[in-house]
């Protein structure tokens, strides 16, 4: 196998709630093994953290996103039950359109299947982006576990990180982890003794079909601090060696993107042989063992830098808030929206032939000597300066944001001056994703804006510059 | 070209009437404009009417204008609804001038109307943003208040405006609408009740913000050839200026200041041959704080960025060196969006015959009235003035 990893990349949001919140709640914390867990702003969901991820590994490999030619992406909550997601994922990135794509879903082993479909497959720039936002009703034990983050790995020939052996083996056991049609949570029959069967009996299998050698970390399926210990003796492996690859206690449960955080980690770790073992219910199970020859570039983002309460967390879920309402929002229809999708993903600004000056979005006449010209287009860098900015405080949101605030509270709006290539700038309209004051540098993320008529509308907004 | 003149103006009160439709508020304007004329006139004689509205809550949004003027018996008169947001009615009589000054019209009604609390509050909420650029820059979450808040930003930035400054436009604009008995809000507040007020959208609190309003104006505007049949003392338009811009704030050359404002304001002084100087009075378009203080700017009052310095210095306040809302501005007259550019002009009106009251400029002769469009995407000025006084 040639095959291997060149880059990786893992994010994570950036607010936490603590296992002590759960616990002044309910009484008690019924995931054992986490101390907190990531949680995904309002407009954060597996596909915007697979753009952060996915970035970043980009990044990391020094690699365009034109260049690549497979496409895969994972997650056991995809935002849409149908849809292929990977051509909204190549859009925000600018994947090219002959790209092979891939979507990998419904179990938790999605994340490792991608990996290994992608090894299969043997593309020359190869990017699979796997993410995951589970969750639980808000009593249950999968609720309490819940986490979020993703990671991204740049495939290709001649990889710093080859796979050296994997296997993967299934065993029959229904009713551990499972989603029903429709909903969003996952529940579990919670049978004790059959349900660590499940988790240990598959996984055992798949790495006993395995050459596993020396490993100095392993990245076992976590759904929570204490199941992949237990699971340790029958893999034959200890304590230590499931702890160097270990992103549960920090992150929650991480489903899909459980394993995969874990390769980015103890990669990042200098892990030199690793083992990944991924489980998904039904029940089946991942082996896949990596060796690294040189140095792999990893750009982790996972740190949390703000603690939630209960409450909050409660909002940012959605669980007590006010949904859009009934009067409606702006309405902007879906080819309205679909017209301006270079703008949205991609910050495609439009340059005057005449005076050189930049008009975004590149419509109408030129902003700096009002003709009527054929723009040359540009996509900007995404760094800009705040030019103006306010805060739009608690209820004063227009409708279409009102769910948006009712979650996570007042946002910020700004004009950003964005750099181009020239002297010159773009200025554009943006929401603020924490806050943003006039004269701060700032960045573009892609977050979800807005979902009307069922359509979820992504594009970018801005955060400050690190 | 024949000169135009306005001979009567008239609004309702301006607040929030939940018995009253549009049509009636409309009608209380009509009425109280025909009555004030001076020596009378009979509705029959209006040969056109233009009425601005922007409609919110979509009660009447097509013929709008034909809807009211039917109803106050202007039964076959040419009727045309004007919208330009905020600018609506402002256009209206920018309109009306412009058919008496054709010679296509001797008589022509120009008002406005709107009504905005009869609504939920999410539906106000959806029709307070309709008039920003919608894709962009509503998309990206802002609202009315935010726009000018951005605005706002830009100016202290630029500046050094500070938040006292623009609570001192509140306690001015307060000050003056207690004395008017049409205002929506007519109590004073202190400098302490605008600073400490909620935040609405930083750096603007809650009085730094125009209430939402229900209410109507109207001005009848006629020609040189007829003006002696309604009065001995005759109000002149002596200049008109108008302009446009970009929708959007983030499409503009500057942040802290409304070009079309400006352009309008240069127009309408090179109409009139009179100059900022000269002006006893102004009402300008203040739907916030900020609004005023760009509009001292933009229309000559003091240089550009001393604004906050001006009204500090007391000389807009009633009794200062150029009183500015007597009426007590949107902020605190109201804001009817389609009403309040001729509801400008009625203030106008009132002050040049001398019948503002408790808030009456000391014998004035020239005037201003300046109205905005949402951010700035369209202004227009008017500089009226006492025929035979001024100068």
């Amino acid at each position: 196998m040639t095959v291997g990893i060149h880059a990786v990349g893992a994010y994570a949001p950036r607010r936490r709630t603590t296992a002590e919140e759960f616990e002044a709640a309910w009484g008690s914390f019924d995931a054992p093994g986490i101390e907190q867990t990531a949680v995904p702003d309002a407009d954060e969901d597996a596909l915007t953290m697979g753009w952060e991820a996915a970035t970043r590994a980009l990044d990391a490999a020094d690699a365009t996103a034109s260049s690549v030619d497979y496409l895969a992406f994972a997650s056991t909550t995809p935002p849409l039950a149908e849809e292929d997601l990977t051509v909204r994922l190549g859009s925000l990135l600018g994947i090219p359109d002959d790209a092979t794509r891939h979507v990998f879903t419904g179990s938790t082993r999605a994340g490792t299947r991608a990996l290994a479909a992608a090894f299969d497959a043997a593309p020359d720039r190869g990017l699979v982006v796997v993410a995951d936002c589970p969750r639980g009703e808000p009593h249950d034990a999968r609720e309490h576990a819940a986490g979020a983050g993703a990671a991204a790995f740049v495939v290709g020939p001649d990889a710093p990180v080859q796979v050296r052996d994997r296997a993967e083996r299934t065993k029959p056991y229904p009713g551990t982890r499972f989603r029903e049609t429709g909903s969003d949570t996952v529940d579990g029959i919670d049978a004790g003794t059959y349900d660590r069967n499940a988790f240990t009996r598959p996984l055992a299998a798949a790495v006993d079909a395995v050459d596993l050698g020396d490993v100095d970390a392993a990245a076992v399926q976590m759904p929570d601090g204490k199941a992949p210990y237990r699971a340790a003796g029958a893999m034959g492996l200890d304590a230590d060696t499931i702890a160097a690859a270990e992103t549960v206690s920090s992150l929650g449960d991480t489903a899909a993107a459980s394993v995969p955080l874990g390769i980015a980690t103890a990669l990042d770790d200098g892990a030199e042989r690793l083992l990944a073992a991924s489980w998904g219910s039904g029940a089946g199970a991942d082996a896949l063992v990596f060796e690294r020859g040189r140095e792999v570039p990893v750009a982790l983002d996972t740190d949390g830098d703000e603690e939630v309460s209960y409450a909050t967390y409660l909002r940012l879920r959605g669980e007590i808030t006010a949904e859009e309402p009934d009067g409606g929002g702006a309405y902007v229809s879906v080819p309205t929206w679909h017209r301006s999708l270079p703008q949205r993903h991609r910050l495609v600004a439009g340059r005057c032939p005449d005076c050189g000056a930049y008009t975004f979005p590149p419509e109408g006449a030129c902003r700096g000597c009002d003709s009527l010209v054929e723009f040359e287009r540009v996509a900007l860098p995404g760094a800009g300066t705040v030019e103006a900015a306010t805060e739009i405080g608690a209820g004063g949101a227009p409708p279409e944001f009102a769910e948006l605030q009712s979650r996570s509270g007042a946002f910020g709006v700004a004009i950003v001056a964005f750099d181009t290539e020239d002297d010159e700038t773009a200025t554009a309209p943006a929401m603020v994703v924490d806050d943003a004051a006039v004269g701060d540098r700032v960045e573009t993320v892609q977050r979800r804006v807005y979902t009307q008529e069922g359509v979820s509308r992504y594009g970018f907004k801005v955060r400050r510059a690190e | 070209m024949t000169d135009a003149y306005v001979v009567g103006a008239g609004q309702s009160d301006y607040g929030s009437f939940p018995d009253e439709s549009y049509r009636s508020l409309f009608r209380t304007a009509f009425e109280d404009a025909v009555e004030s004329v001076p020596d009378g006139m009979d509705p029959d004689r209006i040969d056109e009417a233009v009425v601005g509205t922007l409609g919110v809550g979509g009660r009447q949004l097509g013929l709008s204008g034909p809807a009211v003027t039917e109803h106050v018996g202007l039964h076959g008169v040419p009727t045309t609804r004007v919208e330009n947001a905020c600018a609506a009615s402002g256009y209206a009589v920018r309109q009306a001038v412009q058919a008496v000054k054709s010679g296509m019209a001797d008589v022509v009604l120009a008002g406005g109307v709107e009504v905005m609390t009869d609504a939920s509050g999410d539906a106000v909420r959806y029709w307070l943003g309709v008039s920003g650029e919608t894709e962009w820059e509503r998309l990206s979450g802002t609202t009315f208040a935010g726009v000018y808040a951005q605005m706002a930003s830009a100016h202290m930035r630029e500046h050094g405006t500070t938040r006292e400054q623009l609570s001192q436009v509140a306690v001015k604009n307060h000050a003056n609408g207690a004395k008017n008995p049409h205002a929506q809000l007519g109590f004073e507040c202190s400098l302490e009740d605008a600073m400490s007020a909620p935040t609405v959208a930083e750096p603007l609190t809650l009085y730094h913000c125009c209430p939402t309003t229900d209410g109507a104006a109207a001005a009848l505007v006629v020609s040189e050839d007829v003006v002696d049949e309604f009065t001995d003392d005759p109000i002149r338009v002596a200049g008109v200026g108008a302009s446009s811009d970009r929708v959007g704030l983030f499409q503009r050359e500057t942040y802290s200041g409304v070009p079309a404002s400006r352009r309008a304001a240069e127009a309408a002084y090179e109409a009139s041959g009179y100059g900022p100087d000269d002006l006893d009075f102004a009402e300008v378009h203040d739907c916030f704080a900020i609004a005023e203080l760009m509009a001292y700017e933009d229309i000559g009052l003091c240089e550009p960025g001393e604004a906050g310095a001006f009204v500090e210095s007391g000389a807009t306040k009633l009794g200062g060196e150029t009183p500015v809302n007597t009426s007590g501005g949107l902020k605190s007259k109201g804001h009817p969006i389609g009403a309040t550019g001729a509801g400008q002009v009625v203030e106008a009106f009132e002050q040049l015959s001398g019948h503002a009251g408790d808030r009456q400029v000391d014998d004035p002769s020239v005037g201003l009235t300046h109205n905005v469009g949402g951010s700035g995407g369209a202004a227009v000025v008017h500089v009226l003035e006492r025929e035979g006084v001024a100068r």
